[in-house]
C-alpha cells in the first residue's frame, strides 16, 4: 500500500500549482481552474487521511466538498459572465473601480 | 370631607378655561372671556366654600397623584387647605374674576388683536396660582411657581409686535428665573435633607427641622453643618427665589418695566399672583423660617429697605403705571418686613388689603388709560374727576389704603406690620432699623399716592384727551365698585389697636389664622419665634406707633397737596437737583445689573472658549486622526484580485511562522 505521505505530497504540490496560478495569471477563467486545483488538493488530503485512519469520515466529507465545488463553478462562472458584460473582457486586473 | 374633594377643580377650572380659549377662543363671541369668568368665579364659590369648611374647623393634607416614588424620597402633587391657604383662594380667585371682568372693557372694547391668546394666559395664570396656593410640599409649589413665571412672560409680552413689551418680558423671566435657581437649589437641598418637602403634617420639614434642632432626630443628614448653620443656608437658598418673584432689592428691576403688558394683567400680576407668590411661600412654610432668626433679620431688613427704597423712586415718575408699581415693590417690602420682624399675621394681613386696593388702584389706572386713549403721563391727564366720577372715588378709596390714612384697609394692616417690627425690634436693632426704614417710607408712600391722584384727576385738564376723555363702560365699573368696597371695608376684619383699647375680641384674622392644622398655625409660630428664634416682645401699647405713622403719611399727603393742588401745578423734580437724575434713572440697578450680566458673559465666553476649544478639540482631534489614516490605509485595497490573493498568501505564510515559532516546531 502507498503509504499516505506521498498523497500529502501530491496534495502540497497541487495546492501550490493553484496558488501559482492564482498569483500569476489575469484571466478569470484560469483563475477558477486554479481555485478548483486548490479544492482538489484538500480533497486528496481527505482522502489521504480517511485511509490512515481507517475510517470513512473524510472520504464522505470529500464528497460534500465536491458538491460544493460544483455550486461554487456555477456562481463564479456567473461572475466572469457579469465581468465579462461589464468590462468587455475577462481580465481581472481591469476590474478595479469597486475599491473606495 | 366632601367639600374638599372638588378643591382640586379650584386650580382645573381656570385650567379649562385656558384649553377653551387656547382651541376655540377665536370662535366664541367674546373671544373666550365668559369662559374666564366663568371659571373664575367657580373657583372663587369653591373658595369661598372650602373657607366656609375651614372655619368649621377642618382642613386637608391630602396626597393626590404620585410621579416619582424612590425609597428615599417622594415627589407628589397633593392639596393642603387650611385657613392661610383658603385666605389666599379667595383672594386670587376673586381678583382673577374682576380682572377678567375688567378685561372685557380694557381688551375686548377697545379692539385688542390676539385676545384669544390674551384670555389663553389669562387662565393659564390663575390656574397656576391656585395650584401653587393649594400646593401641599415645596416640589409642587416649585412646579407652579415657575409656571406662574411663564404666564407671566407670555401676558407681559402680550403686544409682541411693539419693541418694548418682548424685552420686558424677557426681563422679567431672567430676572425672576435667576432668583429661581437658588430656589431650585433650595428645593433639591431640603428634599436632600429631610428627604421630604410637606409643609404640614408630623412628617413635614418644618417639624423635622424643629426637632433636629432641639437635638431629637436622627432623619435629618445636615451634610456635616451644624444643623442651624445648614438650616440657614436653605432658608436662604428659597429666600432666593421670593425675592426675586416678590420684586425685592436687589432683584426688583423686573417689575417697573413689567408695566408694558396691558393693565388688567399688570392688577393681576401685582395683587394676587405673580409678586404675591413669593411673600405667599414665606407665609406657607413660616414654620421652617421662624426657627431661623438670620434669615427673619434678613427678610426684615431687605423688607424694610425695599420699602423705602422703591417709595423714593416712585416720587419722581411721570407715568401712572410706574408709580403704582414702585409703591408694589415698596408695599411687598412691608410684607417681607412684618414676616421678618416675626409678624405672620400682620404680613398676612397686608398681603390681603394690598391684594384689594392694590388691584383697585391698577384697574383704576386701567380706566383712565383708556379714557386718556393710552397715554399714560400724569402731566396729560388733570381734571377727570368730574368726568369720570366712579373711577375718581373708587381710586381716592384705593390711594387712601395704600397711604394707610384711617380708616382705610391700608391703614390697618400697615400699622401692624410697623407694630410688630417696633415690637421686637426694641429688642433687636437691625430690626429696629428695618423698622425705621419702614417708617420713613409711610412718608414717601403718603406723598407719591396724593402726588399721582392730584396729577391725574385734579387741577385743570392739561391736554385735549384730557377735557374729553374715552367713556368706561360697565365692565369697568362693575370691578372698581366692587374692589373699592373692598378697599374700605377689608381693614375691619383685624384692628388690632382698637382690640387692644376697647378689649373687644375682634381680631378676627388673628383669630381665623391661630387654627389650623398643628404645628402650621399663627400660634405655634409665636411659640417658635419665642423659644427658638429669640424674638421678645417689647410691652408697648399699638396706639402710639399707629398715631406715628398716621402722622407720617398725613404729613406726605398734605406736602403732596400743597406743591400739586394748583390747577397747572409745576413739575417741582427740578428742585431735587441731582438726586432727581439718580431717581429717573431708578438708582441705576439697571445699568448695574447690564454691567453685571456684562462680566458674567466674560466669564461665559471663557468657558465657551474651554468648551469649544479644550473639550470639543480633544473629540475633534481624534476624529481627524482617525479620518486621517483611513484615508492612508484604504490605498491597500487595490481592486485587483491578485494582489489581495498575495496578501492572504503571505498573511497565510507569517501566520504559520508565528505559530511555528511559538509553538516550537523549529
Amino acid at each position: 500500500m502507498v503509504p499516505a505521505q506521498y498523497y500529502l505530497v501530491l496534495s502540497a504540490a497541487m495546492f501550490c500549482i493553484g496558488l501559482f496560478g492564482i498569483l500569476t495569471r489575469r484571466n478569470a477563467l484560469l483563475f477558477l481552474m486554479s481555485v478548483e486545483l486548490m479544492l482538489t488538493a484538500a480533497n486528496i488530503n481527505f482522502v489521504a487521511f480517511s485511509l490512515q485512519h481507517g475510517n470513512l469520515t473524510g472520504q464522505v466529507f470529500s464528497l460534500f466538498t465536491i458538491a460544493l465545488a460544483a455550486a461554487e463553478v456555477a456562481v463564479g462562472i456567473g461572475i466572469i459572465l457579469v465581468l465579462y458584460r461589464s468590462f468587455r473582457d475577462v481580465d481581472v486586473t481591469q476590474a478595479t473601480t469597486m475599491r473606495w | 370631607m366632601a367639600a374638599f374633594d372638588y378643591a382640586p377643580a379650584i386650580a382645573l377650572l381656570p385650567f379649562a378655561s385656558f384649553v377653551i380659549a387656547l382651541f376655540g377662543g377665536r370662535f366664541l363671541p367674546k373671544k373666550g372671556a365668559l369662559a374666564g369668568i366663568l371659571a373664575t368665579a367657580g373657583s372663587l364659590v369653591l373658595s369661598i366654600w372650602m373657607a366656609l369648611t375651614v372655619a368649621g374647623g377642618t382642613t386637608y393634607n391630602q396626597e393626590l397623584y404620585t410621579f416619582v416614588a424612590a425609597e428615599e424620597i417622594d415627589l407628589h402633587l397633593g392639596v393642603l387647605i387650611d385657613p392661610l391657604a383658603a385666605l389666599m383662594l379667595i383672594i386670587v380667585s376673586l381678583v382673577a374674576l374682576l380682572v377678567h371682568v375688567f378685561s372685557l372693557g380694557y381688551m375686548n372694547d377697545e379692539g385688542e388683536p390676539g385676545l384669544a391668546r390674551y384670555y389663553a394666559g389669562l387662565g393659564l395664570f390663575t390656574a397656576s396660582m391656585l395650584g401653587f396656593v393649594i400646593a401641599d410640599n415645596l416640589f409642587m409649589a416649585f412646579m407652579f411657581f415657575e409656571m406662574v413665571g411663564l404666564c407671566s412672560w407670555l401676558l407681559i409680552g402680550h403686544w409682541y409686535r411693539d419693541d418694548a413689551p418682548p424685552s420686558a418680558a424677557k426681563k422679567a423671566f431672567l430676572v425672576t428665573r435667576f432668583g429661581d435657581y437658588f430656589f431650585l437649589v433650595g428645593v433639591v437641598g431640603i428634599l436632600a435633607t429631610f428627604s421630604t418637602a410637606n409643609f404640614a403634617g408630623g412628617e413635614s420639614f418644618p417639624t423635622l427641622a424643629e426637632e433636629a434642632l432641639a437635638g431629637g432626630t436622627d432623619a435629618v443628614s445636615t451634610f456635616g453643618f451644624a444643623p442651624e448653620t445648614w438650616f440657614t443656608i436653605l432658608g436662604l437658598l428659597v429666600l432666593g427665589g421670593v425675592i426675586g418673584k416678590s420684586a425685592q432689592f436687589p432683584l426688583h428691576t423686573w417689575l417697573p418695566d413689567a408695566m408694558e403688558g396691558p393693565t388688567p394683567v399688570s392688577a393681576l400680576i401685582h395683587a394676587a399672583t405673580m409678586v404675591a407668590a413669593g411673600v405667599y411661600l414665606v407665609a406657607r412654610m413660616y414654620g421652617f423660617y421662624a426657627l431661623l432668626p438670620t434669615v427673619l433679620a434678613i427678610i426684615a431688613f431687605i423688607g424694610g429697605f425695599t420699602a423705602l427704597f422703591a417709595a423714593t423712586m416712585a416720587v419722581v415718575k411721570r407715568e401712572i403705571k410706574q408709580v403704582l408699581a414702585y409703591s408694589t415693590i415698596s408695599q411687598y417690602g412691608y410684607m417681607m418686613l412684618g414676616l421678618g420682624a416675626g409678624g405672620y399675621v400682620a404680613a398676612t394681613f397686608h398681603l390681603l388689603t394690598h391684594a384689594f386696593f392694590k388691584a383697585l388702584l391698577f384697574l383704576g389706572a386701567g380706566s383712565v388709560i383708556i379714557a386718556m386713549h393710552h397715554n399714560e403721563d400724569m402731566w396729560d391727564m388733570g381734571g377727570l374727576k368730574d368726568r369720570m366720577p366712579v373711577t375718581y372715588y373708587t381710586f381716592l378709596a384705593g390711594a387712601l389704603a395704600l397711604a394707610g390714612i384711617f380708616p382705610f384697609a391700608g391703614f390697618w394692616s400697615k400699622d401692624e406690620v410697623l407694630y410688630e417690627a417696633l415690637v421686637h425690634g426694641l429688642n433687636d436693632p437691625l430690626l429696629l432699623g428695618a423698622y425705621a426704614m419702614g417708617l420713613l417710607a409711610v412718608l414717601f408712600t403718603g406723598f407719591y399716592t396724593f402726588r399721582m391722584v392730584l396729577l391725574t384727576f385734579h387741577g385743570e385738564p392739561r391736554s385735549d384727551t384730557a377735557r374729553n376723555p374715552h367713556s368706561v363702560g360697565w365692565s369697568v365699573k362693575l370691578p372698581l365698585v366692587v374692589l373699592g368696597t373692598l378697599a374700605v371695608v377689608t381693614g375691619f376684619i383685624n384692628m388690632v389697636p382698637v382690640a387692644e383699647v376697647t378689649g373687644a375680641e375682634i381680631e378676627f384674622l388673628h383669630k381665623w389664622l391661630e387654627h389650623g392644622i398643628s404645628g402650621v398655625n399663627s400660634e405655634h409660630y409665636g411659640e417658635l419665634l419665642h423659644d427658638v428664634a429669640g424674638y421678645e416682645a417689647a410691652e408697648l401699647t399699638p396706639l402710639l406707633p399707629a398715631v406715628v405713622s398716621l402722622a407720617l403719611a398725613l404729613a406726605g399727603a398734605g406736602l403732596a397737596y400743597t406743591l400739586y393742588s394748583g390747577s397747572d401745578p409745576d413739575a417741582h423734580t427740578d428742585r431735587l437737583g441731582n438726586a432727581k437724575t439718580v431717581l429717573m434713572s431708578n438708582y441705576y440697578q439697571d445699568e448695574y445689573q447690564v454691567w453685571l450680566a456684562d462680566a458674567t458673559a466674560r466669564v461665559a465666553r471663557a468657558a465657551d472658549t474651554f468648551d469649544q476649544g479644550i473639550i470639543d478639540g480633544t473629540v475633534n482631534g481624534v476624529s481627524s486622526v482617525s479620518l486621517f489614516s483611513g484615508s492612508r490605509i484604504k490605498r491597500v485595497q487595490t481592486g485587483i484580485v491578485t494582489n489581495y490573493a498575495a496578501l492572504l498568501s503571505l498573511g497565510l505564510v507569517a501566520l504559520l511562522v508565528v505559530f511555528g515559532l511559538l509553538g516550537g516546531w523549529f
